[in-house]
């Protein structure tokens, strides 16, 4: 009944949570055809509603008059508030017909399974509709169902043979229908009674109905000539018509005509003063608050809350109304602090999210809250505090300048505004327009959270400091420059009072953070750590960001976190790879990318979205709590741009590395990711041009292997995905240069064999490279002993040594080598275990001896002992045979291993 | 040549009374003004108790010849430091006297608890003389006795068993002993400090960090000077606690160690630690001499390395710690460039190698000869065209099998006799022990092993 706001607000509501919003005029319509037409026997029902329909009415009538008037606008004039509750009741009773009408149908085919879910299903709607039932005295379709079921039932059991034809599940269902009709039957006894007396069959109800029908549309013209004043007369008409139907049925004839004069005579209240508007409460209850009384209901209120009964949507609207009649700033920060929270609650749980517009109230009132608290100084609203006093005395401590004290979170609501916000944007598709118009109240938000710091700061709250500042964090980190600066400057334009000087939002974040890390709080270190360490990345200074992240230690014991800091320990580390890769440095960002490309779960640790994975074994539970977690679509990493750079990076580290090791592929993989792409593009038999990122690097990554290190380039710069980095140009100049780098090396490893001597010069025309640099390359991989060559000056060429291993080696020469040092390691292996046991023999006779001595000694003191001692001896010589059992069968297996 | 000076830096982490000798040395070299450097000089000792220095300085600056012409409140100040002075010799009289008989320091032992006994009961000590002693040792180092401080906190070591004041004392200890250069004790109290820091459990890392680059800094002055400071440094520097120390609060330290690696023959082990560090740190610190070392090693860049040896050499000379191994590192360097050179080539122009080595041809060539007859390196002259040919030193691949395997089966061939030895002897034992006890008879070890 509460959901008057939301019913006209949102459509996708479920329909259980819509009572009333079927009152569209569509609705309606549609079930009156289905009365008309189908064979259901609605005509009892429909004269049912009609006589119910103005009581109805007169408990509703100022639910319509407030909530209401606006969503009723669209029906037509004709159509007066009556009908609107009578769908509603029609609903329910569909429901039921419906379930009857498949129940039957289950019947027809003998299928007791059917019958017993449809049974359910109908006692469901049953007590559902209770409500309407009790009013109105138990439908005849209900009775007539229950009693041809229980019929059906008695036909079935007498026919035995049948029985025993059924399946297992079916004559389970059977059985637990017998007990549970007879017990369910017998509520239902006099009015079984009843209609057996009575039969009314479906075509006669039918006959009925159209009967019926045909007045109702004769009256529906009549009550639309009728202006709206007339309405309690028209409705009396109505009320008749009903009677003179019903006559047949006693007991609802009375009934109906004692709810029609009450409801005349609502109507007539409700004529009597229109414009004047109550809050009526539940049950028809006058809320009516005056400032006298103002505490007393705010208690009520607040008492309420949180009870499965109050009516979270009515607490609100009473709330909003106790703070137009506050009068006193004392008041009105009493009422907002109880009016947010109940905002929040009213957020559905757990799935979905707040309402943008309740949201968006909440977060001015917080605002308002804010204002008032900035304004008067003499009101303190701390968390932990000793009993807070009476409203009435603090008000008057108010008057008097003194110093109140309430007792609430602020930092709590703060929380829960900032949460509500993130978890809208969770829900929202990030490709509308919806998004983009979220997103922009960030700023308000940002703006509340930056006044609620300044607060807490002047009421020296240093927890709660902590807290909204690392909140104020979160919001910046991730940013660009240009919308750090924007944002602040828009919050010193909502929030003028902000006494902070604008910063460079480096220093910003610089700031915030360092202040953050004298926090006791070893979460908000931490966190504040990694956006410090994440925004440094961001504006490419790798070093320091290295740096941090190296001295915190925090590698070592992230996996010790909660799962959120754990993805922004992930994201940090991606930041920082692409950040290396932005300052040309390769083999960082190989190393900082590693962990999380090569885990095939990038999308997971990152938070940004949910890998689909054919053989999950998640259990619900966590997949909701996974998608709680996700992260807002602007705060993404791209993942694809990330995938291709560590590709790229791959790329450059691991083709020289093949090649230097081409004996043995398998001993030295830097990026196994990129192994297993390559391996499975070489399996390819035909190979088109490349359409993707991947086939471009892979493509690439080929030529770069055969030398060709210009196509490589081509291929790497037709990557448009370079797009999304700054400086693309700058990105892509040194790209080329690491290619004809490393592809300088690739042809070194690869070629060196064939060549005597090779000429400085012409390598450097080779690869565009200038003279210098190739003499630099070669001569680091001479000192690094990757290449076995050695520079001649005065004809200023490389000269390979040809006997060098690693650069001539035939692959027998090769395993030659390792056969050599294989069956050296093995004499080592050897010398060591002789050199153990006889150290362990050495120790044993050791201790035989002193064994032998303290026996010889305990044999002159005398065998009194001696059962102990044999029994001790006895043991140890059980224990050395199978310590010699177990030696022997370790030979055995030394000697089958060779 | 200014913004390679480290006086500033290094000051920061220096006792007052130790930058003094660097402003000192730097009045010697024409990098700043003279003026400056005066003023500075005055400012830091001002501080200070040293009266009559600091009042000499100010006439120097003010160019005051006269007697009489003094700063002002030169006179109290004097007065009032020499009447403390007075005081605190009168306070801490008995215990110098204590100390300072060689019958007492005879029957001193090592347990400090056993020395205050015995002094209490037999000389009339009492625990407060020892805080007397310590201020007094403070007071003498204020006016400048460096000497007597350093005596006296030695006595005030050997008897005092306050932990921190311990501390302290020996911190004071290494200053007075650095001041009066002392090198020799100086070295051994920079190892007991050493020691101390690295036993002591620091409640924040911060502190650790702090005392640590204190340390360091004090420690250039021993290293650099003390003859066995060139290993010192090395050894004391690479380790991990202070590397990391080196990284995160002081990176221009970095410029002694390397001058301190490429001077020292004996510690070539640690190049490969210093080149990864120059490189790693060469964001945040970096000069002519960790210059020199990324180009050498990191860039390979001979012409380049040779700009920068040249560099390197006026750094150093205007270097307070450094000076002295101007020739030192300008030959080792040298010796550097060569090595890497020779390692890389195979036959080298002596005119362009010469160059390259900032020699002339004759000298390079009496510079290289001088190497290979020291067995340097295995190269030789050809005089016709007037190069060096690098001996091969790359082993056929057959070569290296036999190598590798030909110890092998004398190894276990070697193995085989000796496990039939040892079964012979566990036989014999057997039989022994057989005759010896029926009841031992059963326990024998180890039998039956396999002998492969």
């Amino acid at each position: 009944m509460s959901r008057f706001f939301r019913g006209g607000e949102s459509s996708s509501e479920s329909e259980s949570e819509s009572d009333f919003s079927s009152s569209s005029s569509e609705d309606e319509r549609s079930s009156k055809n289905a009365s008309d037409a189908s064979s259901d026997d609605g005509g009892s029902s429909d004269s049912d509603s009609d006589e119910n329909a103005p009581r109805k009415g007169a408990g509703g009538a100022s639910r319509f008059m407030r909530g209401f008037a606006g969503s009723d606008s669209d029906d037509s004039d004709a159509e007066d508030k009556k009908r609107v509750v009578k769908s509603a009741r029609d609903k329910r009773f569909d429901d039921m017909r419906n379930s009857v009408k498949a129940l039957k149908n289950a019947e027809k085919i003998n299928d007791w399974v059917a019958i017993q879910n449809e049974f359910e299903k109908l006692n469901k709607a049953y007590s559902k509709a209770n409500a309407i039932i009790q009013r109105e005295g138990v439908p005849r379709f209900y009775i007539r169902a229950i009693a041809q079921l229980e019929d059906f039932l008695k036909e079935t059991l007498t026919n035995k043979d049948a029985i025993k034809k059924m399946n297992a599940s079916s004559s389970r269902a059977l059985n637990a229908m017998k007990q549970k009709l007879r017990k369910h039957n017998k509520q239902h006894e006099a009015d079984i009674e009843k209609w057996r007396a009575n039969p009314v069959t479906e075509a006669a109800s039918a006959d009925e109905a159209a009967k019926k029908a045909a007045q109702e549309a004769s009256s529906e013209d009549e009550s639309s000539d009728e202006s709206e004043d007339e309405k309690p007369a028209g409705r009396s008409k109505w009320v008749k018509g009903g009677d003179s139907e019903t006559d047949e049925f006693e007991k609802p004839k009375q009934r109906t005509k004692k709810k029609g004069s009450k409801a005349a005579a609502a109507a007539a209240e409700e004529k009597g003063e229109p414009g004047d508007f109550q809050v009526v409460g539940k049950g028809g209850k006058v809320f009516d608050v005056k400032p006298e009384n103002l505490f007393k209901k705010l208690r009520e209120i607040i008492e309420a809350r949180g009870k499965k009964s109050t009516d979270r949507q009515l607490q609100m609207q009473h709330l909003e109304r106790i703070l137009e009649v506050a009068s006193t700033p004392y008041q009105k920060v009493k009422v907002l602090l109880a009016l947010v929270p109940s905002r929040f609650d009213s957020a559905p749980s757990s799935t979905g999210y707040m309402a943008v517009d309740v949201w968006k109230s909440a977060s001015g009132e917080l605002n308002q809250l804010f204002g008032y608290l900035e304004e008067h100084t003499n009101i303190r609203i701390v968390e932990m505090s000793e009993e807070e006093d009476e409203e009435d005395v603090a008000e008057e401590k108010f008057k008097n300048a003194d110093t109140v004290t309430i007792r609430a979170s602020l930092s709590s609501l703060i929380d829960r505004i900032d949460d509500e916000f993130t978890k809208s944007l969770q829900h929202i598709d990030p490709h509308t327009l919806d998004y983009i118009n979220r997103l922009r109240d960030e700023t308000v938000l940002y703006a509340l959270i930056v006044r609620a710091q300044k607060y807490f700061e002047r009421i020296d709250f240093d927890l709660a400091v902590d807290h909204t500042k690392m909140r104020r964090v979160e919001h910046l980190y991730y940013k660009p420059d240009a919308v750090i600066q924007a944002v602040e400057k828009e919050v010193r334009n909502l929030y003028p009072a902000l006494n902070e000087a604008l910063e460079e939002p480096v220093a910003l974040v610089d700031h915030l953070c360092t202040s953050l890390y004298k926090t006791s709080t070893d979460r908000i270190r931490t966190r504040s750590l990694l956006c410090h360490v994440y925004h440094l990345a961001l504006h490419d200074k790798f070093e320091k960001a290295r740096d941090m992240m190296l001295m915190s230690h925090l590698q070592d014991h992230v996996a010790q976190t909660e799962v959120s800091t754990q993805i922004l320990f992930n994201r940090t580390m991606a930041q920082i790879g692409l950040c290396a890769f932005r300052c040309g440095m390769v083999k960082e960002t190989a190393n900082a990318l590693q962990e999380i490309s090569s885990s095939g779960k990038v999308k997971e640790l990152l938070a940004q979205g949910v890998q689909l994975q054919k053989y999950s074994d998640k259990t619900p539970e966590q997949e909701k709590l996974e998608k709680q977690r996700q992260l807002p679509f602007h705060m993404h990493i791209n993942l694809e741009l990330l995938e291709c750079v560590y590709l790229t990076c791959s790329m450059l580290l691991e083709i020289p590395n093949m090649a230097a090791n081409a004996h043995e592929p398998r001993r030295k993989v830097i990026s196994k990711p990129f192994r297993r792409m390559l391996d499975y593009n070489e399996r390819q038999v035909f190979t088109g041009p490349p359409e993707n990122t991947r086939d471009h690097i892979m493509g690439a990554a080929k030529a770069l292997a055969a030398g060709e290190w210009q196509r490589c380039r081509d291929l790497i710069h037709a990557i448009k995905i370079w797009d999304l980095v700054p400086n693309t140009e700058k990105i892509k100049e040194m790209l080329t240069e690491k290619i004809q780098e490393e592809g300088l090396r690739t042809y070194f490893f690869t070629y060196s064999p064939y060549y005597d001597s090779l000429g400085i010069e012409q390598l450097a025309s080779m690869f565009s490279l200038p003279v210098p640099q190739v003499r630099a390359t070669v001569s680091r991989m001479i000192i690094n002993e990757e290449l076995h060559a050695s520079i001649d000056q005065p004809t200023n060429s490389v000269v390979l040594h040809r006997a060098g291993p690693g650069v001539e080696t035939s692959r027998l020469e090769f395993l030659a080598g390792l056969y050599a040092d294989k069956v050296s390691s093995f004499v080592e292996s050897n010398e060591k275990l002789l050199e153990s046991r006889s150290m362990l023999l050495g120790l044993q006779q050791q201790q035989q001896q002193r064994d032998f001595r303290s026996r010889g000694g305990e044999r002159a003191h005398g065998g009194y002992r001696g059962g102990e001692r044999r029994g001790g001896r006895q043991g140890a010589y059980g224990g050395e045979r199978g310590g010699r059992g177990g030696r022997s069968g370790r030979g055995q297996g030394q000697r089958a291993g060779r | 040549m200014a913004q390679h000076d480290l006086t500033t830096k290094i000051g920061h982490y220096l006792d007052r009374h130790m930058v003094a000798p660097l402003l000192e040395f730097l009045l010697g070299k024409e990098i700043y003004s003279h003026k400056d450097l005066m003023q500075a000089k005055y400012d830091l000792l001002s501080k200070t108790k040293m009266i009559d220095y600091t009042n000499q300085i100010y006439k120097e600056i003010n160019g005051l010849e006269d007697e009489g012409d003094n700063e002002p409140g030169y006179e109290e100040r004097r007065a009032g430091v020499l009447q403390k002075f007075e005081e605190l010799t009168e306070q801490s009289s008995e215990i110098m006297d204590m100390i300072q008989d060689p019958i007492v320091i005879q029957q001193l032992k090592q347990d400090k608890l056993a020395n205050i006994q015995f002094l209490s009961d037999n000389y009339n000590f009492k625990p407060e003389m020892l805080n007397a002693l310590y201020e007094f040792a403070l007071y003498n180092y204020d006016i400048g006795n460096y000497s007597s401080a350093a005596e006296m906190l030695y006595h005030f070591r050997i008897l005092s068993t306050d932990y921190d004041l311990n501390v302290s004392s020996l911190w004071g200890k290494l200053a007075a002993e650095i001041l009066t250069q002392n090198w020799e004790t100086a070295y051994d109290d920079l190892n007991r400090l050493k020691e101390m820091i690295e036993q002591r459990n620091f409640t924040s890392h911060l502190q650790a960090l702090q005392q640590r680059s204190w340390l360091i800094h004090w420690s250039l002055f021993v290293f650099f000077n003390h003859p066995k400071g060139r290993d010192g440094i090395a050894d004391l520097f690479f380790q991990p606690q202070y590397l990391n120390t080196i990284q995160t609060a002081c990176p221009w330290i970095l410029r002694y160690l390397t001058t301190a690696v490429v001077v020292n023959k004996k510690r070539r082990n640690v190049l490969k630690d210093l080149i990864k560090v120059v490189q790693q740190e060469s964001h945040a610190y970096r000069d002519p001499i960790t210059e020199f070392i990324e180009c050498l090693y990191v860039n390979f860049d001979f012409d380049g390395a040779q700009q920068k040896l040249k560099e390197c050499d006026e750094v150093i000379a205007n270097d307070f710690f450094l000076v002295s191994l101007q020739e030192d590192f300008k030959e080792n360097g040298r010796l550097f460039i060569f090595e890497t050179y020779c390692r890389i080539h195979q036959c080298i122009d002596i005119k362009d190698v010469s160059q390259k080595l900032d020699l002339s041809p004759e000298a390079g060539e009496k510079w290289i000869v001088n190497l290979i007859r020291n067995a340097r390196m295995d190269a030789k002259i050809d005089s016709k065209t007037n190069t060096v040919i690098m001996g091969t030193q790359y082993n056929s691949i057959y070569q290296q099998v036999i190598e590798r395997t030909r110890a092998l089966s004398f190894r276990s061939s070697l193995l085989a006799s000796n496990i039939e030895k040892r079964e012979q002897e566990l036989a014999n034992r057997r039989k022994v022990r057989g005759k010896g006890g029926r009841e031992e008879a059963v326990s024998t070890p180890l039998e039956g092993e396999d002998a492969e």
